[in-house]
């Protein structure tokens, strides 16, 4: 893995406000969708971003794209930050920075032949045109292994993964160095999952491209990242590698989430227990004093709901934001 | 002991201006009391339509039962009338749907759809059904259960909805439960909470429980027997040990190896099924995952539709499997 | 690695795929026809007629149908028939040409409203809502008054009070579509504010504001008519229904087939234009596609 940084994220916040009033608009509340992300991508790397609805992570892609400008912090991208550019100084930057969403559906517009859909790149940024247009769609087409007459079929005749391939070859065609995946294979089936996970594999593999894959399975993030976020309510509460989370999670969220993903093996499942939280995710309007997780974490003692915990290395680059770990906290890891 | 509930060759079709569509072609399983068991494939496989086909609930027109029998306690319910029918439902079998913004009515309080059960199957008086009511909501951990009974479902969460769904599909004791994805749409902490409880439930009731779902780990952690579905049919069924481990049919070890688990060792690559699943306006003839069967060169086309034991209790339509060869084996590590 | 799939369905483009929709819908076929005879007869009749529309047989007054006069004569030997035809140019003419007006003005300013959002959006909405509210009548006789009976002042006016619908139409579809992916994405990908609008949100806009405006030609057509009746639509001698109604009317009694053929007219013109909107609706509705 490459120590070249290619993306660093500086406590990232994104509010959005609630208003009410008729004329003048009064904001009475913020959702705090993002609370305080940080993090540093590597070229080629793929970092996980998982939780649970209302955890912020979709947020935390679209923010990073700037397509909700955040309300603070700091996206460095190409020695550049992008929270401070304009529109229009970011528009040729937008060729390296990409996003493949979740829903097939609702990602291609209807009315455009698959072969406009994936031409759209070259053609809002106009750096491409004519034969060698004609030539990059056809080359698209052929890496995401769709065949060359599917160019001219509309999204309603394609299946839910051709219409994903789609969406992956548009998102390729001005050869990005980072793309968002926003839940790219939670609406496709199990057995098209697969397929489309390959895919971005290989393409990690032959273009070097750094990821940033936002999904709320467990078992796809671990299985394409090399390192996983955990988020919780707008901010991350433990960042490690993809094997060290598995053997050795810190945060009670993070036990308890990985207790709750069935594994496909009935004798596994016989040792196996989940951990149930009790209560359910409070609203972003109104976060949790202290820890945000306090109210279900089974592990909670005296501290928690007054004292909000650092996000700091403990070991090893396996960062966690939980008071049972403060950041002093030794090495040697035994725990009860 | 007999079975509870035996469907016996079922088959559900749609009639549509493109053509029929054979939703559920010639499908057999059974249940037995206090058991649970799964119906796994993924969309369009037929699971969700043989559910709704059990209790009749399949829109006519443009769909059809057209052939087959369920046999529930003895009783053939395709022959029932409807007012018969509508005894059962809710009340002999209930069902637990995967939306529960869509299955619950959102200008009835909470407390009320429940009591209307109650009132209804159970002959309950209204205060004697409102407790009752109460006291469900309680039991599948709603807090305050009293206060929220008189609240309307768009005050509810997903996961609280859903609770609601488990406490209305066993309101009236019913002797069988169909649940349909009931927490797909759900996170995978609520849907730990749910599943859980449904356990509980289920085993303190003695209630059967047809859990449909796409998802291979729910199967494995809830599922004493599975039945495997593709394109309408059945493709192989039998313990849930066996089929996860000695898996009979190329499509449950195509699924089986294309899912990641949360405990693979070092990374993996995934197996996909290639190829898309079939269009069932024109469903391949013989085995219907023909096309896609990587091990296709071994088998017989016309063959792929009966259902032979290959092991003890463990059933598998693959010609090749049939004749006892596992040909997946050879190729995968 | 490349996937084969075979399509076994056929390929149609979505306007191709919304035509044999409208096309298998009776009603909505049938309307087409009558609208087209309607056009056709309007267009030819008057051409080849024997009689002028405004031209007076005092010999041959108030006769019943008859082989000579298909459908009578008038008060003033008028033939009723070719009045008819004339009329129907009239009506088609202020079906069509409002709504011209209608989807020039409403369209864009629905549009940059949901384009710009915030105070514009606010802005311009209050604006729409005080047209709206504006008594219709008062604005035409206004208009009336000060530009004369010309059959253009009738398109502008009616045009200037219904063209509100279209514009909140407009900007309700466009509002609904912004979030959507496929929107996102091309800003992801660096697409300006009226590329996004012209390229992605109009073209599935078009859907509903067509059906609209369909369904706004009937309503325009009545209200002509009715201007007519009452006597501030168009003024004589350009034909109109209305028109013919109102002079018609005292004599109904002894000459009832003069206000019952122009009635019929109407309502035969309007419903097939309801019709027709009716199978577009249906047929451009992207959810009813299989």
């Amino acid at each position: 893995m490459e120590m070249d940084v290619l993306l660093e994220v500086n406590n990232l916040i994104k509010y959005f406000p609630i208003t009410s009033g008729l004329f003048l608009q009064r904001v009475i509340a913020q959702v705090k969708a993002v609370d305080g992300v940080s993090f540093a991508l590597s070229k080629g790397e793929t970092l996980g971003l998982v939780g649970e609805s209302g955890c912020g992570k979709t947020t935390v892609g679209r923010s990073i794209l700037q397509l909700y400008r955040p309300t603070a912090g700091q996206v460095i991208f190409q020695g550049k930050d992008l929270c401070r550019l304009s529109e229009k100084e970011l528009r040729p930057l937008r060729q390296k920075l990409q996003i493949i969403f979740q829903d097939p559906y609702d990602s291609l517009d209807p009315r455009l032949t698959a072969e406009d859909i994936i031409g759209e790149p070259m053609r809002i940024q106009g750096t491409i045109r004519g034969r060698a247009y004609r030539e990059r769609v056809a080359e698209l087409l052929n890496i995401v292994g769709l065949a060359p007459y599917m160019a001219e079929l509309y999204p309603h005749e394609f299946s839910g993964g051709q219409r994903q391939r789609v969406g992956v070859a548009r998102a390729l065609a001005l050869e990005p160095s980072f793309i968002v995946c926003d839940e790219p294979v939670s609406a496709l089936d199990v057995s098209i999952q697969a397929q489309i996970i390959n895919l971005l594999d290989d393409l990690q593999q032959q273009f070097s491209i750094a990821y940033l894959f936002i999904a709320h399975d467990l078992s796809v993030v671990r299985h394409i990242s090399d390192r996983v976020a955990v988020m919780y309510l707008g901010k991350i509460i433990e960042l490690c590698d993809r094997d060290e989370l598995y053997k050795n999670p810190l945060h009670p969220y993070t036990r308890a989430l990985l207790s709750a993903v069935p594994i496909p093996d009935p004798l596994v499942e016989e040792q196996r227990a989940p951990i149930i939280l009790k209560g359910e995710v409070p609203s972003p309007i109104n976060p949790p004093s202290g820890c945000p997780f306090h109210p279900r974490c089974f592990s909670a003692f005296e501290p928690c709901p007054t004292v909000v915990p650092e996000f700091a290395d403990v070991g090893g680059g396996h960062l966690v934001s939980c008071l049972l770990y403060p950041p002093s906290w030794p090495q040697s890891r035994t725990e009860g | 002991m007999s079975a509870l509930l035996e469907v016996r060759n079922l088959s559900t079709y749609f009639y549509t201006q493109d053509g029929v569509i054979k939703a559920v072609d010639g499908v057999s399983y059974e249940v037995a009391r206090g058991e649970t068991i799964a119906l796994v494939g993924e969309s369009g496989c037929g699971k969700t339509v043989s559910g709704l086909s059990i209790l009749r609930l399949i829109p006519e027109p443009p769909g059809k039962i057209v052939s087959g029998e369920i046999i529930f306690d003895g009783v053939n319910l395709l022959e029932l009338s409807k007012d018969d029918m509508r005894e059962i439902r809710g009340a002999k079998i209930s069902m637990i749907f995967q939306e529960p913004m869509t299955s619950l009515n959102p200008v009835l309080t909470v407390g009320r759809q429940i009591s209307e059960a109650l009132e209804t199957h159970l002959r309950m008086g209204r205060q004697e059904a409102h407790q009752e009511a109460v006291r469900l909501l309680e039991l599948v951990g709603i807090p305050h259960p009293e206060r929220r009974a008189k609240d309307y479902p768009h005050h509810f969460s997903g996961g609280m909805r859903q609770r609601v769904g488990i406490a209305m599909a066993i309101s009236c004791h019913p002797q069988l439960i169909i649940a349909d994805e009931p927490t797909t749409a759900l996170d995978v902490t609520i849907q730990a909470q749910l599943l859980e409880l449904l356990r509980s439930i289920t085993k303190e009731l003695g209630t059967a429980l047809i859990l449909i779902t796409h998802n291979l780990g729910i199967v494995a952690r809830y599922a004493r027997r599975v039945y495997v579905m593709y394109a309408g049919r059945i493709v192989e069924h039998g313990p849930a040990v066996a089929v996860y481990h000695d898996a009979r049919h190329p499509y449950t070890v195509g699924l089986l190896t294309s899912v990641p688990r949360l405990d693979e060792e070092r990374k993996t690559r995934l197996v996909p099924i290639e190829g898309q699943p079939p269009d069932l306006l024109y469903p391949p003839q013989g085995c219907p995952f023909y096309p896609r069967c990587s091990h296709a060169g071994t088998c017989e086309l016309e063959e792929g539709k009966e259902l032979v034991e290959v092991a003890p209790g463990h059933y598998s339509a693959c010609w090749v499997a049939q004749r006892g060869l596992t040909p997946w084996k050879w190729t995968s590590s | 690695m490349a996937v084969a799939v075979e399509t076994l369905r056929a390929h149609h483009t979505l306007w191709g795929d919304a035509f044999i929709r409208l096309r298998r819908n009776r009603l909505a076929v049938a309307g087409v026809i009558v609208i087209i005879l309607l056009t056709l007869g309007a267009i030819i009749q008057p051409l080849f007629s024997p009689y002028g529309f405004a031209k007076q047989d005092l010999y041959s007054i108030l006769q019943g149908p008859s082989r000579a006069h298909p459908l009578g004569t008038d008060e003033l030997g008028r033939d009723v028939f070719t009045r008819l035809m004339a009329g129907c140019r009239t009506s088609l003419a202020v079906g069509i040409f409002t709504q011209v007006i209608v989807v020039l003005i409403g369209l864009p300013i629905g549009a940059f409203a949901a384009s710009m959002g915030g105070r514009v959006d606010n802005l311009l909405m209050r604006f729409v809502d005080v047209m709206y509210a504006f008594p219709d009548i008062l604005l035409i006789i206004l208009l009336r008054s000060i530009f004369g009976g010309s059959i253009y002042m009738i398109f502008l006016a009616i045009g200037l009070v219904a063209w509100v619908n279209v514009s909140r139409l407009t900007r309700g579809q466009i509002l609904s579509l912004k979030e959507r992916d496929f929107v996102t994405a091309a800003r992801a990908m660096g697409a300006r504010g009226i590329y996004t609008t012209l390229r992605h949100l109009l073209p599935h806009a078009l859907g509903p504001i067509i059906v609209a405006v369909t369904f706004n030609v009937p309503r325009a057509i009545f209200a002509e008519a009715a201007l007519s009746y009452i006597g501030i639509g168009v003024k004589p001698p350009t034909p109109s229904w209305g028109t013919m109604i109102r002079d018609g009317y005292d004599l109904i009694f002894a000459a009832p087939y003069l206000v019952t053929f122009p009635a019929l007219a109407i309502g035969i013109l309007m419903l097939s234009f309801t019709f027709l909107g009716d199978g577009l609706r249906d047929a451009l509705d992207p959810r009813l596609r299989r």
